[in-house]
């Protein structure tokens, strides 16, 4: 007993070290994810407070400062709104007549999915992880694997996908994580790539497998191409940055730019499509 | 001494909430954000103690897992490593000053990064680029602010640090 207390420094580092090395080697399993479920659990609620302290006073500080812009900003929507009451019926006709050209081209309706909103509440504290925490889980619906989206400019765009979804929260796993692989295509000239993020920390993304013979240039905009089974087709994805052609592979390399900027995102909507089931199979089937 | 198990408990909680709200992605100089925790754990461990150090390290960083997307031990793992390190070395070696004080968590911000590189590397996924993009940008920027931090928590615990004969 003497000998343990004397070298406590040297047992609680061997034991730590243990913890360490078994923990990573048995990592996913129900060991790992109940220690994670507790530490989360701890630490979600003080998380939350703090989350909703920073909001309310932001609230009351903008109720000051933000008084006379808010007047002026109702001026104009105002405005705005006798405008887009005229664009409405315009739109209206325009979609009827897109129906009536869609049924005689004998396309599918296009499918809308729900959406359920969430706020983002916290992000990776870590530099080599990347991903965002949100208020809504498994007791809104949520199930791991459905897409998130968000809305830039009155156009969806993609976050990321479920990859964890407790209780009352979820963890999103963005586009700039490398570990993510999407199927997206390029919105103009229809070419297909497979989308990852390039490195943890950057806000860059890397579409491989795009065929040579795609004339990809700066500003291109790239979509979801809705193969891999979990987001729908015509997501926006990002733009083309650069684009790459190393010699020795048959396909060139694009340098994406997400539509997310995800140093500023606050709201999410969680697209309520379970993946394919049979395409999801597969892979596990593969891993 | 409870003071200072009481406080270094808040501390670690507050600094990895900090961390990780949305608000703290606005000071990511290099597209990385500094790692106030392991500052804190460095703090620890150099004025109170290689066993107190590792302890928090550990603690610390099962915490830092559980709020990561990390496999349970990543994160845990360095800072635990660093927190015995440094509290091993770390007056001997460093004295208390502003220069030696950042070079201690440059120093230590870059083994922990090549710690949870190669971790990575067995246990998850890593690229060599990391070396660029995440451990020297973070070390540089840990380096940075750690002089605020270590003089603040050295007013906080003052009274302790004058009593272990470290002020």
């Amino acid at each position: 007993m003497d000998f343990l207390i004397r070298s406590r420094t040297i047992v609680a580092f061997s034991v730590f070290t243990l913890f360490c090395i078994i923990s990573l080697s048995v990592q996913n399993s129900g060991f790992t994810f109940s220690i994670e479920g507790i530490g989360s659990a701890f630490l979600m609620p003080f998380q939350k407070s703090y989350n909703g302290i920073q909001g309310g006073l932001r609230k009351i500080w903008a109720g000051f400062t933000e008084l006379s812009e808010v007047r002026a900003e109702l001026d104009k929507t105002r405005e705005k709104l006798q405008q887009y009451e005229s664009v409405s019926e315009e739109l209206s006709e325009i979609r009827q007549e897109n129906n009536r050209l869609r049924a005689l081209l004998g396309m599918k309706e296009m499918v809308g999915y729900d959406s359920i909103a969430a706020s983002v509440i916290s992000k990776d504290p870590d530099n080599w992880f990347r991903t965002i925490v949100i208020n809504k889980g498994k007791s809104d619906g949520l199930k791991i694997n459905m897409p998130v989206i968000a809305f830039k400019d009155g156009q969806k765009a993609v976050v990321g996908k479920l990859v964890e979804v407790r209780g009352s929260i979820a963890r999103i796993q963005p586009l700039v994580s490398p570990s993510i692989k999407l199927g997206v295509q390029l919105q103009e000239s229809r070419y297909p790539g497979l989308l990852y993020g390039k490195t943890g920390s950057s806000d860059i993304c890397v579409i491989d497998y795009v065929s040579k013979t795609a004339a990809a240039k700066f500003g291109d905009v790239v979509c979801t191409s809705g193969q891999g089974g979990i987001f729908p087709e015509g997501l926006l994805v990002g733009t083309v940055m650069k684009t790459e052609l190393p010699d020795s592979s048959a396909y060139q390399r694009l340098f994406i730019k997400p539509i997310i900027n995800y140093a500023i995102l606050e709201e999410v909507f969680i697209i309520t499509k379970e993946p394919d089931k049979e395409f999801l199979e597969l892979i596990e089937g593969e891993e | 001494m409870i003071f200072v198990y009481v406080v270094s408990a808040i501390l670690m909680i507050v600094s990895l909430i900090v961390q990780g709200h949305p608000s703290f992605d606005v000071i990511r100089i290099a597209d990385v954000k500094p790692d106030l925790l392991f500052i804190i754990i460095v703090y620890l461990s150099y004025n109170f103690g290689s066993f107190y150090g590792e302890t928090c390290g550990f603690i610390g960083g099962i915490l830092h897992d559980c709020f990561s997307r990390s496999p349970l031990g990543l994160l845990a793992f360095p800072k635990m490593a660093i927190g015995f390190i440094v509290g091993m070395l770390g007056r001997d070696v460093f004295k208390n000053s502003v220069i030696t004080i950042t070079l201690l968590i440059l120093l230590a911000s870059m083994v922990k990064g090549v710690i949870t590189l190669m971790l990575c590397y067995v246990f998850h996924e890593a690229s060599i680029s990391q070396v660029l993009t995440i451990i020297i940008p973070e070390a540089f920027y840990n380096a940075l602010i750690s002089p605020i931090i270590f003089i603040l928590l050295d007013k906080l615990f003052a009274k302790e640090l004058d009593s272990e004969g470290n002020l």
